[in-house]
């Protein structure tokens, strides 16, 4: 046996065999991998096993061959994509993009398979080598090998953007192959996209509506041209809607915009007769609706509309205020305002979608213009006036509040408050003495509307009126209850008893009354104080009337309606036939001017004339004779005979009202500076100024000369002192 | 014949199955079968006879058909559990098989599935639980990474520092916080792979421009991808840093106000309702507890709480504390266990403790862990000694209490990917509770 010696030679080698894949297995796997990869770019993936292939790649991973097969993929998808990059560039004028989408649909396909076969990878290896997802890999490739070619990168863009042009020239395009690639530009990533489409899109798109702007601009007016931009917006909204992404519609509609609206607006706002003015003018809502719609979406759009309209507002409204005609009739001017406030509310709610600048921008305009009229708060005043007398007869209940809620609306604009307070207060005593307020709750109405606007202190006094209406009424029905039986078929008596202060009493001398009245007056007198000690009264005989029951020569009886005054001297005539001005002068001792008035409307008035003059002039004069009328006919049997007034007032009047407003304002003023100081204890004039005006402002627009010379009397009185090192400053004195 | 159109006939190892193409649309789009059976392959499964075949173990197909079937996985004890997981990633159904493995998370339904030993020596600092089921466990200077499989992956540490605090950015990404080392810039924080354990990069914090080193403490991050983290520099840099998760920039620092403590802070935890981080330091870190809602949208600290001043008896103190947005409150608790409550409502921090007996007081363990408070769907929990209590309902009554004596006392716990890991002081032991999948009828 020899194997004696070999066994000697035994010995224990070291374990060779370690466990070694066949070093060729990675190789036949991968060209397995490899060769199914190009079958499937070939189209020729039927004769392949899934399973088998998906076996194999998962053997390379788990066998830590996972880089090259990575790397293969890599390579091999690389020369795929290098040559359908060669067979799209070879691709002929129109067929280019279609080439291009279809190869993206074979590669896209193909990447979802190679996908499927390397899954295992894409789950394992992947994440933890931190390397590029087979999907994503795929797209990168792409983008990098065909759509950055040198030779289809320019082509690409080119080629959209001619689509596109011809598009917004009328050309029917091919959008499904449109939104494809988009589409695939999209899929690259939003950068490829934004880098490689959206971007030069944007710039080819601004020049295009640069000039197309300029072209229209020169041929179309305003409302054309903006109809024109509107249909452009739209059709680059629904041009993304189509084909582009959702995120471009900001960005494209802003290139319209500025193009086509930022650009322009000044011109288009004030071209010729088709601007904004002549849009208001002729209340063209559509075209303002657009107008304001499409301005909104640019930056100062609306602030231009705005300003273009306040200034139209002003300068319209500045004419009608100041306008000599307009102001003869109180009524009418009101009613103008009213109406042009009306007219720019319905544009505002019409085509400026109540946009709230906009109603603060027409509050402002109105303010400006009423107030450069000194006559608004009388004018507006009067209008009340001449609602509540007759001019609200028939109307609703709503219709009443309507109105004066837009007189409230004007009486915001005031700046003096106060004036109109006082024509306010001088109209309402006139309604209530003559009882010719037509609705109580109308009138109760407007001075709550009052209240709220400017506070309890504004409309107290009103107030007071209304109260002693209400008080005199139940005096006269004690009166004649207490006097029933002495007074018999006397004349009657109506008295109403006036807070003084409440009233807007001017002291006037009270005339002779005829015997009869000044006995009956003295009887009411008397049972007055006798049930309110401590009072006073005066008899204002300036503000009565008088109904007189006249029985003419030719045996005609008339009621004549007159006022005090007018009595008394109608009532001389019971005893006389002829009377010279002096005389009836001296007999009444109405003041002269009143008298002549009281003359004039009962000789020189048509109809009215229950007197007649000598000589037979307009003016009264210091000698004529009057006599009574014989051949005075009425159809009526009752005549109301007025007084010649001026409705308005007139200047020396005005001048009076204008007076006593400032005489009024001084306590207030004082007042608003005493409270200011109280608190402050030292400020600096200007300061002063203008928290004074400030505190004020809901009732007048404070004048600071006004302010001062207030301030120069409070020194004067030791409320306040100036300091001694600063003397701007101010201080209160306790 | 009454033949199913869509049966589908595989040969799995020589096994022959049958089953449906509609039993096999369950494993997704991004599974074998998925991707077997779309249109792109030439596959016809409705094509009678047509055999497709798999060279895979037919015994771990049949389980996961199974699983596909009826939901629920069920693995005869011939199958290794490895086994049967490194098939179902080979399908694609790993996640199947995960999601089958344990029901969603119930504190009272709650099972002691596995305790596993830990090799590192030293204490356990603090366990994490990760989303998808997974956990970490930081020891000392190294944390080690478990999936959800409880298999370990390589650990990580940042420059073998003590790691102070460790959190799941997401199931593949673990932030660790760490100490300085003198005169280095070591420490600090770090983001690490949870799979390969590699270090992503640092988070490093600027003051005056200057990039200083630090110490990194408590971890805390929101839905807007921002981390939060207590932070001690050199020079008095104390306070709260913020950092993009994503790119790791800081991006914002609050400085710790005087006579108050952030950089020290033990618990960090951010609120989603009122978009404010509650930062809380307590006992024994600091001699006092001060407990604060900072906002850092304005860099403002909108609540506070301290017991500076208050008399500090043991029952008074507060060993950590939980801030419960639906009530709007924060829950604390002492070393006896007892809960109490605070408003965040209202400005003036009084604690409202709840009465509960001391059970516990007495009979203290040798080496005693104190309370740790977690939050999970309504349900409060809290460890002590070797036991970990569960609260529900609107006065928080006591419904149930996991006990696993070995290991001793609970120093760590964390509910996470709808498991519940507790870290015992000793042995490193660390016991994961699941929930059961939910009964058949």
């Amino acid at each position: 046996m020899s194997s004696g010696p070999k066994k000697r030679n035994f010995q224990i080698e070291a374990f060779k065999h370690k466990v070694v894949v066949d070093p060729k297995y990675a190789d036949k796997t991968w060209r397995i991998l490899e060769h199914a990869i190009h079958e499937i770019y070939n189209h020729n993936a039927s004769g392949l096993s899934f399973e088998e292939l998906y076996r194999n790649a998962y053997n390379m991973v788990l066998h830590k061959f996972g880089e090259k097969l990575y790397s293969g993929l890599v390579s091999t998808m690389t020369f795929h994509l290098h040559t359908m990059s060669k067979s799209i560039e070879a691709a002929h004028g129109a067929s280019f993009l279609e080439e291009l989408n279809m190869k993206w649909n074979d590669h896209t396909k193909a990447l979802q398979m190679i996908r499927d076969i390397l899954m295992y990878m894409d789950r394992t290896f992947i994440p933890s080598t931190h390397k590029t997802a087979v999907h994503e890999l795929g797209l990168n490739l792409w983008r990098d090998y065909v759509i950055h070619s040198s030779k289809i990168q320019p082509r690409l863009l080119n080629t959209l953007l001619d689509l596109i042009l011809r598009e917004r020239t009328g050309e029917v395009i091919n959008r499904g192959l449109m939104r494809n690639i988009i589409k695939m530009l999209m899929d690259l990533g939003p950068s490829v996209y934004q880098e490689d489409f959206e971007k030069p899109f944007l710039e080819v798109s601004a020049e295009f509506y640069r000039a197309e702007s300029l072209e229209f601009i020169e041929c179309s007016d305003c409302g054309d041209y903006l109809k024109k931009a509107e249909r452009r917006l739209n059709e680059e909204i629904e041009r993304v809607s189509h084909y582009l992404d959702a995120k471009t519609e900001v960005k494209i509609t802003n290139v319209v915009e500025k193009e086509m609206i930022a650009n322009h607006m000044p011109r288009l706002v004030h071209m010729e007769n088709s601007g904004l003015v002549k849009m208001l003018l002729d209340d063209k809502f559509e075209d303002l609706g657009r107008i304001y719609n499409l301005f909104r979406r640019v930056a100062d759009g609306l602030s231009t509309i705005r300003d273009v309209m306040t200034s139209h507002i002003r300068d319209t409204g500045k004419q009608l205020v100041t306008d000599p005609e307009k102001s003869k009739n109180p009524v009418e001017f009101v009613d103008t305002l009213l109406d042009k406030r009306d007219k720019y509310d319905r544009i505002i709610s019409l085509a400026f979608s109540n946009d709230k600048t906009f109603q603060n921008a027409l509050n402002a305009s109105f303010e400006y213009f009423i107030n450069l009229n000194p006559r608004s708060p009388e004018y507006i005043s009067l209008f009340v006036d001449d609602k509540l007398r007759k001019g609200l007869k028939g109307e609703k209940e709503e219709d009443i509040e309507i109105i004066l809620d837009k007189v409230m609306m004007l009486f915001r604009y005031l700046q003096e408050k106060d004036v109109f307070e006082k024509y306010y207060k001088q109209h309402l005593a006139k309604r209530l003495l003559s009882g010719k307020t037509v609705s109580d709750d109308a009138e109760r109405s407007l001075i709550i509307k009052l209240k709220t606007e400017c506070g309890y202190q504004f409309t107290s006094k009103l107030e007071g009126m209304f109260t002693d209406m209400k008080t005199s009424q139940d005096t006269m029905q004690g009166f004649y209850a207490a006097h029933a039986a002495e007074l018999g078929n006397g004349p009657t008596l109506v008295v109403q008893v006036l807070t003084t202060g409440s009233w807007p009493t001017q002291s006037s001398i009270t005339c002779n009354l005829p015997a009869e009245l000044s006995a009956l007056c003295e009887k009411f007198r008397s049972y007055y104080l006798g049930t309110h000690t401590g009072r006073r009264l005066s008899w204002q005989t300036n503000m009565g009337t008088a109904d007189l029951r006249a029985t003419f020569a030719n045996g005609q009886k008339y009621e004549l309606n007159v006022s005090t005054y007018q009595m008394c001297v109608l009532m001389l005539f019971n005893d006389t036939d002829s009377l010279n001005y002096r005389e009836i002068e001296q007999a009444t001792e109405i003041p002269s001017s009143d008298l002549k008035r009281c003359l004039q409307s009962l000789a020189c008035v048509k109809g009215k004339n229950v007197l007649q003059k000598e000589p037979m002039s307009k003016d009264i004069g210091e000698d004529d004779a009057f006599s009574v009328n014989d051949k005075f006919t009425s159809k009526l049997r009752k005549v109301k005979i007025g007084t010649v007034v001026a409705q308005k007032e007139t200047e020396p009047e005005k001048q009076e009202t204008r007076q006593r407003v400032e005489e009024d304002r001084k306590p207030q003023i004082e007042a608003a500076i005493v409270r200011i100081m109280k608190s402050r204890r030292v400020l600096d004039h200007n300061n002063i100024i203008a928290e004074v005006t400030k505190q004020l402002q809901s009732r007048f627009l404070a004048n600071p000369g006004e302010i001062k010379k207030r301030i120069e009397s409070l020194i004067e009185r030791d409320f306040l002192e100036r300091d001694d090192s600063d003397r701007r400053l101010y201080r209160y004195l306790a | 014949m009454g033949v199913q159109k869509d049966r589908v006939r595989f040969n799995v190892g020589g096994r022959i199955f049958e089953t449906t193409a509609t039993t096999l649309a369950i494993a997704g789009r991004d599974s074998l079968f998925g991707a077997m059976f779309d249109d792109n392959w030439d596959l016809q499964p409705n094509v009678m006879g047509t055999e497709h075949f798999i060279d895979r173990n037919p015994d771990c197909f049949a389980v996961l058909l199974d699983l596909l079937r009826t939901g629920e996985l069920y693995i005869p004890s011939n199958i290794p559990e490895k086994l049967l997981y490194r098939e179902a990633l080979f399908y694609g159904l790993l996640d199947h098989v995960r999601a089958a493995m344990w029901g969603p998370f119930d504190g009272n339904r709650l099972h002691l599935a596995q305790s596993i030993m830990g090799r590192a020596p030293g204490d356990g600092t603090a366990i994490r639980a990760g989303p998808d089921g997974g956990c970490c466990v930081a020891h000392g200077s190294m944390v080690h990474v478990y999936d959800w499989m409880l298999e370990e992956h390589p650990p990580i540490s940042l420059d073998y520092q003590r790691v102070n605090d460790a959190i799941w950015i997401d199931s593949e990404s673990i932030v660790i916080s760490a100490c300085e080392r003198l005169g280095r810039d070591d420490g600090g924080m770090g983001l690490f792979s949870a799979s390969t354990g590699e270090l992503r990069y640092k988070f490093h914090v600027t003051h005056d421009n200057q990039v200083k080193s630090y110490t990194g403490g408590a971890l805390s991050f929101n839905s807007d991808y921002k981390l939060f983290s207590s932070c001690k520099g050199r020079s008095n840099e104390y306070g709260i840093g913020v950092w993009d998760q994503l790119t790791g920039k800081q991006i914002d620092f609050f400085y710790e106000p005087p006579g108050w403590s952030l950089g020290d802070a033990d618990k960090l935890q951010w609120l989603h309702g009122t978009n404010c981080l509650l930062v809380a330091t307590l006992f024994p870190r600091k001699d006092n507890c001060y407990i604060s809602l900072l906002d850092f949208r304005d860099k403002n600290m909108v609540w506070c709480w301290s017991d500076v001043g208050a008399p500090t008896t043991d029952e008074r103190r507060v060993r950590d504390a939980i801030a419960m947005e639906e009530t709007n409150s924060i829950c604390v608790v002492n070393e006896y266990e007892d809960l109490g409550f605070m408003d965040l409502r209202s400005s003036a921090g009084v604690v409202r403790w709840s009465s509960r007996s001391r059970l516990m007081k007495g009979k203290m363990p040798d080496e005693p862990c104190y309370p740790k408070l977690a939050l999970h769907e309504g349900q409060l929990f809290s460890s002590m000694n070797d036991s970990i209590s569960v609260f529900c309902g609107p006065d928080w009554v006591l419904t149930s209490r996991l006990r696993n004596s070995h290991g001793g006392s609970i120093c760590d716990f964390s509910i996470g990917g709808d498991r519940l890991f507790a870290l015992h002081s000793e042995e490193n032991v660390f016991d994961i509770w699941e929930t059961r999948p939910p009964p058949i009828v």
